[in-house]
Order: structure tokens, then sequence, then C-alpha cells
């Protein structure tokens, strides 16, 4: 009979994303061996993260400021407050701050419009894109979206929303990967860089 | 590119198969049932992913049997690969050398497929979605990206009807409009290319077979434009064209709750001296038809790329007569391409087979080879 509490620890480990059964019992038993601080400390880890991390409530982006406040992005008076870009997830937004070439303000949408998924503009966080818009002075929107059928659709929704409201609307550009060869580029990407290659 | 052996394990009823294939013509003899269409069906479904019959994924898989595996060796650009496919749980795996393969074009690269069945005799008398699924296997046996472009498009168009049925307002249907609209103007410009290429092919292919001085035009335009129209069109001009025609229904599409314009509701056309032949067409005729267009896909493909595809015949002779079996024998056997056939009479594909061919009995889900008949 193994205990209840080391029983209860599996089942909770192998409801995570990409862990199954076998691996939550090795994960389980690594953290019953190893000294008490490991588990303590991510145990305590784990509770800060859903008591202290919430939306940035201009952005929604994640911080860990007070409720209401907003995030490092949005506070920093270093970034350029003419250019917003929007983005579908969180991961996509600090993927593009890796590149540290954008220093304007960024909007997480938390998504993308998929009907077969039940996602329509209200599931978004479109609304509050509108009213940040129409609240502070941006000239330029760039859409992040993903470049897949449903990443497209939202940039064209924000597009039509966004166009009258006389701002500028860019969209990011598609083709080779950089540093890549071009016998690797799949046939879509390259395809796609073709049409849309540029004078020298 | 060179097919030099097949594997199957548990692949309809097929338990565990292997084949060695000849350079030159491959035949499986066989009585119906025994499994003869099943080892075509398993290298088509390796050269392309897709089942060669409408099916499910699990229909691929022998009764009572949780996985098939199709693998084959080949020779391409002048080493030898191995391409695996292993079907299970309604997904399908593809392996290059025993390693998962990272896209479909990786994949696909260099190989490439032209399967002819009795059901595509049926094509010209059948329904438009027969004709389309005709039309679209040849574009992406010619175009490899056209897999994900038609899936994309298949998809935004699901994503819509969703939405008319749920009765959405137009401000959510509009962005699917635009997706759908560029998507579909991609479809289009590809079955354009495949058919002005293919097209004349085809005349010309038919001629060639019935000398009858019957002139066989293949086309398809979308509704609303002639075929004038359509070829002076780009394809930003198509993409508003469907957008137009997507607008302009949008109330009777909300009514019925489908998308009524598009690819998708396309017809490919086959006429004989101007007049359709779904209605005009004797039964011959409709098959040196399409014979006449499947080796205009070959033509074209080997045109193309300067490499041959390999063709695989399922029982066609047996649905041809004489004289157009002899004419298609004749040609195999000229165009020094690799087939792969199926036959349950031997004597009716002996002249296609040469001296280098490599005959197999398949019975009860076996292939045993045997010497030349």
């Amino acid at each position: 009979m193994t205990p209840d509490a080391l029983n209860r620890l599996v089942a909770q480990l192998a409801k995570l994303p990409g862990i199954g059964e076998k691996t939550a019992q090795r994960l389980a038993f690594h953290l019953l061996r190893a000294p008490p601080e490991l588990a303590r400390g991510l145990a305590q880890s784990l509770t800060e993260v859903v008591d202290r991390v919430r939306l940035c409530s201009r952005c929604f982006s994640l911080t860990e400021g007070e409720a209401g406040a907003p995030c490092g992005f949005c506070t920093d008076t270093r970034r350029d407050d003419r250019v917003l870009c929007v983005v579908e997830g969180i991961a996509d937004e600090l993927a593009l701050e890796r590149t540290r070439e954008f220093r304007g303000r960024y909007h997480v949408l938390h998504g993308a419009l998929s009907p077969l998924e039940g996602i329509g503009p209200d599931q978004l966080r479109i609304r509050e894109l509108l009213v940040r818009l129409q609240g502070q002075a941006f000239e330029e929107v760039i859409v992040a979206t993903n470049p897949d059928v449903e990443g497209e659709a939202t940039a064209l929704y924000l597009t039509r929303l966004l166009k009258p409201m006389g701002l500028k609307v860019t969209r990011l550009a598609q083709g080779l990967p950089m540093g890549g060869d071009l016998e690797y580029a799949d046939q879509a990407t390259l395809a796609r860089a073709l049409s849309a290659r540029r004078d020298l | 590119m060179k097919l030099l052996s097949l594997t199957c394990e548990r692949f309809r009823n097929l338990g565990a198969v292997t084949l060695d294939a000849s350079a030159g013509t491959t035949v499986a003899v066989g009585e119906n049932g025994q499994g003869k269409t099943n080892l075509l069906e398993a290298l088509y479904f390796l050269a392309t992913l897709k089942p060669l019959r409408a099916s499910k994924l699990v229909e691929l898989v022998q009764w009572g049997q949780t996985q098939a595996r199709v693998s084959a060796r080949f020779v391409l650009g002048g080493a030898e690969r191995e391409l695996s496919v292993v079907v299970g749980d309604g997904t399908r795996t593809a392996l290059v050398d025993g390693k998962k393969a990272s896209s479909f074009e990786g994949y696909f690269g260099g190989v490439s497929v032209v399967a002819f069945t009795p059901d595509d005799l049926q094509v010209v008398k059948g329904g438009p979605d027969g004709r389309r699924a005709f039309l679209d296997r040849a574009v992406f046996n010619r175009a490899p990206a056209y897999l994900q472009e038609s899936r994309d498009y298949a998809r935004a168009l699901k994503s819509r009807n969703r939405l008319l049925k749920s009765q959405a307002p137009a401000a959510h249907l509009a962005p699917w409009d635009d997706t759908l609209a560029r998507l579909g103007a991609r479809v289009w410009a590809r079955r354009r290319a495949l058919l002005l290429e293919v097209g004349p092919r085809t005349s010309e292919a038919f001629e060639r077979i019935s000398r009858s001085g019957l002139e066989a035009h293949v086309w398809s335009a979308p509704s609303g434009l002639d075929l004038l129209e359509f070829r002076a069109k780009s394809e930003d001009e198509l993409q508003q064209h469907l957008l137009r025609a997507l607008d302009e229904r949008r109330g009777r599409d909300l009514e019925r709750g489908f998308t009524s314009s598009g690819p998708h509701t396309d017809d490919l056309t086959l006429e004989l001296d101007g007049r359709p032949a779904k209605a005009f067409a004797s039964q011959g005729q409709a098959r040196a038809l399409v014979l006449a267009w499947k080796v205009a896909e070959i033509e074209n493909l080997q045109a193309a790329s300067g490499v041959l595809p390999l063709l695989l015949l399922d029982d066609v002779s047996s649905e041809l007569d004489p004289e157009r079996n002899a004419f298609l024998m004749g040609y195999l056997k000229a165009s020094g391409a690799q087939v792969v056939l199926t036959t349950t009479d031997e004597r009716l594909v002996r002249d296609a087979a040469g001296t280098q061919a490599r005959w197999y009995r398949v019975r009860g889900g076996t292939a045993e080879p045997y010497s030349s008949p």
C-alpha cells in the first residue's frame, strides 16, 4: 500500500500537460527522496504564482504588481508610446521581446478567432484594445498574430476595426527564416517569400 | 525516382507482405477480394498520406489490430531512402529512414505517383464532388504545397459555416469572408495552373487514343466567370470576385447554414466537340477521356520535373475494351515508367509487362512471387 499523500501527489502531477502516470510517479519519488527544501520551495512557488501573478490591467500581459496596477512593459517610460504590437499570447510577446528590436507597447489578445473552438471577438481582449486605443495617442498598430488560418482571420478582423480609426495598421512580414538554408524551407513559406520578393 | 520494395504489416487484409519491385512492371495477379488493391493502396497512401479510396484511417488497419505500418525503399536523387507510415488511433506518423518527418514537404520530397483505378473511370458520368477530388489529386501531385493550402481553405470554410449556422452578426463573418476569399483564390489559381498544363495534353492524348476526330476539352471556372474571364484574372482579382460572391449571397448562406460560393462548389467540365461528356459521351468515349487525362498527367509531371511518376494501375484493363487496353499497355511499355499494376487476368497485361517484369500471386492477404507466365 502506498501512502495516500503520495497517491494524491502522483494523481495531481499526472494532470499536467505532457506528463503521464509513470513520469508523475518518477517525479513524486524524486521529490520524496530529495532534501525537503526542494518540495517546500516548489510548493511555495506554486502558491505564489497563483496568488501574486495576474494580468496587467492595460495590456493583459503578466504582472506581479498590485491588482489594477499596470505591468513593467506598460510603465517603462523608455518605451515608445506611438507603436502598439498586438499578439495572440504571452509566449509571442516574450519571443518579440527577445529580439530587443521592438520598443513600443504590447497588447495580448489571449487567443485568436476560432469559430470551430467557439472563440469569437467577445472571448478575446479586443474590446479592451479598442478602449485603450481611444484613450491613448498611438500612431501605428502592428498585428503580430500567427500566420495560420485563425491568426490571419483575427488580423483581418482587427484591420477592419482599426483602419477607420485613422491608425496605421501593419502586419508582420512572412518569408524565409534568417540564417536558414533555402533548400530546407518548406514549400508554403518559400512560395510566400517568392511572391513577396522585393527589388534590390 | 525508383521503388525498390514495399512492405505492409497489418494494412487492411495484408498481414505481412513484402514485394520486391521491378524497375519496369510489377504485376499483382489475383481474384477479387484477395488484397491486390490493398497493395496499391498501401503504396498510394505511403506516397500521398491520403487513402486512395474514401475511407477513415481506422479502416486501413487490419481487423482486430491496433496499428498498421507500410514502408518502402526508394532511390531518390541517387540515394536510397526508406519511407514509412504508421497508422493507429486515427492518426498517421510519417517516417523517413526511421525518423519522424518534420514536415509533409520534407517527407514528400521527390516521390510522385499517379494512380488509375476503376473509380476514376466513373468520373465523367459521376457527381461533381468526384470530379473535384479527381482534379485536386492531380493538382496535389504537381504542387505538394497544395495539400496545406486546400486544408487551410477547408478549415476556413468550416469556420465560416459554423458562424453561419450560429447566425453570427455580419461583423463576425467579415474576417472569415476575407480569409476564405484569399485562400479560395489560391485554390482557383492552383487548379487553373494545372488545367493550363494538363488540358491541352489531354486533348492531344484523347486524339491519339480515340482517333475519332472529336476534340476533347477539359476546363473549370468559378461560377459567374466564363473561361476567358477566369484566365485573364490575377489572383488578387479572383480574391475580389469571391469576396463579392460571398457578400451577395450572405443572406442566402445565413438561411441555409452553409457557404454556397467558392472553389468547393466548382465542377470540372469535360467536353467532346463542345458538348458535355457527362450527357453525350458514350461509355467508351468517357473511359478514353479519363485515360487521356491520366496520360496527360503523367506526361506533364515528366515535363515539369524531369522525373516519371510511379504509376499505380488497379485492375483497369478489365474495364477497358480491347482496343483501348492495347493502347494503354503499349503506352506503358513505351513510356519507360515504373509501373505497379493489379489484374484478375494476367493475359490482359502481358503486353505491358515485358521481360523484366516481376509477377506476384495475391491470395488471402499474402503475395507469392512466381515466374513469368
